[in-house]
């Protein structure tokens, strides 16, 4: 079957079986390779993309409710303001190891900062990340990037723009 | 805390960006994939394999144990096929390899594929396996028995005061790095190339080697790897040669890619150990012997079992002097997937058991723990269990001094046990514990911990590591070693250590691709020795290079020296690089050698163990909830000597990981067998960590050097896992005042305790 959707800005067709994955289109369809498949039942947030502005588990995701979907994902979220500081951030903490988990993390770290305001507390900004694992960093330096981060409000303002020049009107 | 600009991870960017290539981001053409048919019994003999004969199986390669050229996979012995032929010994164990050009033809093609068992009973109780009828291991399913012997424990029976003894028990651990298990052969005429997710290139160069009969050149090159813990230093070897037997049969490349399911339930996980202690004790609390029984539980096959019950048998006297003492200790055979190597190696089984067994001497002669541990903590001078004199960078005393002392541990002790009384009555007399939401009962633990950098014994000696140092085009030096990045920071370091060797940036040290037609075998990347082992091999390489270069410079014109990343003559200055322009094509080489004063005899278990120890204590603030005994960790604080930070940042970053690898290991991680299988499917059933149970880390990094590491560094990488269950267990004996011996523990373990005490009580 035919879905039509947009990825990263560009109208995209593919040519599926319906209950193809979004995380196994995004990679086999689309080369679309940052999204990764930790576990493919939707428990470990390393394939997260963001669709219609909220992040989702890209393997959870059928071809089916595809059509007419937005959906962004690292390729083309560097081309964003707020990319290049929150990269920035977490290569400077040192939060990155065996980085499979990292794309899952910077796209739960976007929406986190979409979705508050500066205020957000250590134990919410851990909750809300909770949907994503990592085996090999304890999580120290990755909340202490996103901590960094979220006291930005210049930055959470651009991240907030960035969100609804990529999804507002457009979904 | 930021990094300083030098410790700043080369590969960070492009892995934050998904530019970094791992094995399921490789394109290749005409590839297919590849898929195992495994065994539904834990113990049958295979009576008939039957292909359908009215199926087609010409888009189809399949690959019997028959065709495998030499059927076992080289490791320490000669026990586990690629393919079982006539008999299995797990469930799940190979049989049958296919490979389709995509999913679902292997999946329709598996349907038409029957395989006839007679099925027999299946041995899974270690303690019963040595005397078990059972065989699945030689004549007594014993894959290595070690006695270790120091001074007279009939001596320490007859001074101490207390006998206190003790079993306990440890579970699966299971690595679940992100990235599963990968590996891709593309076969090239006389030649298979092996890429994939792994640990040690050599490892698998040399199974498949011997796979083939040496009749093909193998070329293994390593992928980015997305996390291993010891996962991925024996496993890959089975998989890559499942991969190259179907490459090579059907000439298309061939993926072999698991999912999580597949991963968890059929690669290795940690030994389960069994433990039987006694200590003989003076009434001040100071150990007089031990008498240590070990037993680890190997699985069906030998893989690394030998060498994880050496390092747990060199590891069970943990940070203590014990002048007389008896260990011994043995790996035996179950009908599982072989157990293999996982950061720690059987160090925090052995140290899980001594610290449990510290606990409950300070329980019974009613002291407090951290004194118990500190009458005995091991000082420069003194022996271990094989007699070994530890001759420098000696620090038990200091870092549990300093981990007592940032932690308050003796005051929190005392002010928790008094918070924790109302709580406890309240239980026991069956009345709602909870005064307020927030009121949870609070502990306090601690551990002492050591880890033998390098291998164990001789090893080093028997690898001789071996580096290569090239200085290209552009006057750069480029490394050559087999060490692999697997998210731990090796490449990192080894900028860092040649860069300092050299005093230029780290920018312009290159590392090669790690690929065995290029790098030479310097080991695997195992047994915290990358930094330390071959780190030396790089600060050796760097004088080299200044020698050669201030050599050169001397013969045109005398009075050059090297100072601060410039040569100087007389006001004149030629920076490194363009001196070393002229040494383009310059190849160094360096082999690893034990500096002769370590000396080990590994028949009687007698001398210098490991080249150094790097040791640690930690001190962990356990909260309960009284109602639903959920266990949290929430302050962890950490001190850890390894000789010299080569990167501190990103040392501190292994210490925060390790550790909470080894409180999963204590509070969250737990796998069973039911029907014969791992009762494990992924992430959902399998708990680890999220960031929600992630505690405040306090970690102090102490560096007493070692004087045969690179600027003095020891061993870091295993270290932190080993003391975090023990330090968590503490807590939980501090708390409830009863035994803790056995790792995990479930919130349903914390009511069960409780039940039994209402019914003493």
């Amino acid at each position: 079957m035919n879905f039509e959707f947009l990825v990263n800005g560009k109208n995209v067709s593919v040519d599926v079986n319906p209950k193809k994955s979004l995380l196994n289109i995004l990679r086999d369809e689309l080369n679309m390779l940052s999204v990764k498949e930790g576990c493919g039942k939707g428990e470990c947030g390393a394939c997260t993309v963001l669709m219609n502005g909220k992040r989702v588990n890209s393997c959870l995701v059928p071809a089916f409710q595809l059509n007419g979907a937005v959906i962004y994902t690292i390729e083309g979220i560097m081309d964003w303001q707020s990319y290049k500081a929150m990269e920035k951030a977490y290569i400077e903490f040192g939060s990155v190891q065996c980085g499979f988990c990292m794309s899952g993390f910077l796209i739960s770290t976007l929406s986190l900062m979409n979705e508050n305001d500066n205020k957000i507390s250590e134990d919410e900004m851990k909750w809300k990340l909770g949907g994503n694992i990592c085996r090999c960093t304890g999580y120290t330096k990755i909340i202490e990037a996103v901590d960094f981060l979220s006291k930005q409000n210049e930055l959470m303002s651009k991240v907030k723009r960035d969100f609804s020049n990529a999804f507002i009107e457009k979904i | 805390m930021k990094p300083e600009p030098f410790e700043i991870r080369i590969d960070a960017a492009e892995k934050l960006e998904g530019t970094a290539e791992y094995i399921r981001d490789m394109k290749v053409p005409g590839m297919w994939y590849g898929k195992t048919i495994r065994s539904i019994h834990a113990n049958a003999e295979i009576v008939n394999i039957q292909f359908d004969p009215h199926y087609d199986w010409s888009k189809l390669t399949y690959v019997t144990a028959e065709e495998v050229p030499y059927n076992v996979v080289a490791m320490l012995e000669t026990d586990m096929p690629f393919l079982a032929e006539k008999k299995v010994n797990y469930y799940g164990e190979p049989i049958l390899l296919l490979a389709a050009e995509n999913s679902e033809l292997l999946k329709e093609a598996e349907e038409h594929i029957q395989i006839e068992y007679r099925k027999l009973p299946a041995l899974f109780d270690m303690k019963k396996s040595a005397e078990s009828e059972i065989k699945i291991f030689k004549e007594n399913n014993t894959f290595k028995e070690i006695k270790i012997q120091k001074g007279d424990l009939n001596k320490a029976a007859a001074d101490a005061d207390f006998i206190i003894e003790m079993e306990a028990e440890t579970g699966y651990q299971e690595h679940l790095y992100l990235e599963p298990q990968g590996i891709i052969a593309i076969p090239k005429d006389e030649k298979i190339e092996i890429h994939g997710s792994m640990q040690c290139p050599y490892y698998i160069k040399n199974a498949l080697n011997k796979m083939f009969n040496e009749k093909i050149h193998v070329t293994v090159i390593q992928s980015v790897t997305g996390g291993a813990f010891g996962g991925k230093e024996d496993y890959p070897s089975l998989l890559a040669g499942h991969a190259a037997l179907l490459a090579n049969k059907c000439k298309h490349p061939v993926a072999m890619f698991y999912d999580r399911e597949e991963d968890v339930q059929f690669t290795t996980k940690r030994h389960p150990s069994y433990h039987k202690d006694k200590a003989f004790v003076t009434k001040e609390g100071k150990i007089l012997g031990l008498d240590l029984n070990v037993i680890l539980d190997g699985g069906a096959y030998c893989t690394l079992s030998q060498v994880v019950l050496a390092r747990a048998a060199l590891t069970a006297a943990g940070c203590y002097f014990i002048p007389n003492i008896t260990i011994n200790a043995k790996a035996v055979a179950t009908n599982t997937p072989p157990n293999g190597a996982f950061r720690g190696f059987g160090g925090p089984q052995a140290i899980f058991a001594l610290e449990m067994l510290i606990e409950k001497i300070a329980n019974e002669l009613k002291m407090n723990p951290a004194d118990v541990r500190k009458i005995n903590l091991i000082k420069e001078g003194e022996t271990t269990a094989t007699s070994q004199i530890l001759k420098y960078s000696v620090s038990a005393h200091e870092t549990v001094d300093d981990v007592i002392q940032r932690s308050d541990y003796q005051n929190k002790h005392k002010k928790y046990a008094e918070h924790n009384k109302r709580i406890l009555e309240k239980i026991l007399n069956d009345e709602y514990p909870k005064e307020n939401s927030d009121q949870k009962l609070k502990g306090i633990g601690v551990s002492a911990f050591q880890h033998g950098a390098g291998f164990t014994g001789t090893g080093e000696n028997v690898i001789k590591g071996k580096i290569r140092v090239e200085i290209n085009n552009e006057g750069k030096p480029v490394i050559f070693s087999a060490q692999t990045e697997m998210g731990q920071g090796e490449q990192t370091a080894f900028q860092i250590i040649l860069a300092k060797s050299l005093n230029i940036n780290v920018d312009d040290v290159i590392m090669s691709e790690v690929n065995t037609d290029l790098v030479p075998n310097s080991g695997p990347t195992v047994a915290s020795r990358s930094t330390m082992i071959v780190g030396s091999l790089l600060v050796d390489a760097g004088k080299e290079i200044i020698n050669q270069l201030t050599d050169l410079l001397n013969s045109e014109n005398p009075g050059w020296k090297y100072e601060e990343g410039s040569f100087i003559n007389n006001g004149s200055e030629i920076s490194f690089i363009d001196a070393s322009k002229k040494l383009a094509g310059l190849k160094i080489e360096k082999q690893y050698e034990h500096p002769p004063i370590i000396k080990f005899d590994d028949i009687n278990w007698i001398g210098d163990a490991y080249p150094v120890f790097s040791w640690a204590a930690s001190v962990a603030e356990v909260e309960v909830d009284p109602v639903t005994f959920e266990i949290k960790v929430t302050k962890y604080y950490t001190t850890h000597d390894i000789g010299k930070a080569i990167n501190k940042d990103q040392a501190e970053a292994q210490i925060q990981g390790g550790s909470l690898q080894g409180i999963g290991y204590a509070i969250y991680e737990k796998v069973k067998i039911e029907n014969e299988h791992y009762d494990i499917k992924g992430f959902a059933d399998y708990i680890i960590p999220t960031p929600t149970e992630m505690p405040v880390f306090d970690v102090k990094i102490m560096e007493n050097p070692y004087p045969y590491g690179p600027f003095g560094a020891k061993g870091l990488g295993e270290l932190p896992l080993v003391g975090g269950a023990p330090a968590v267990l503490s807590a939980l004996w501090m708390i409830f005042g009863k035994e803790f011996n056995k790792i995990p523990v479930m919130p349903e373990d914390l009511l069960v305790l409780f039940n039994s005490n209402q019914k003493v009580g």
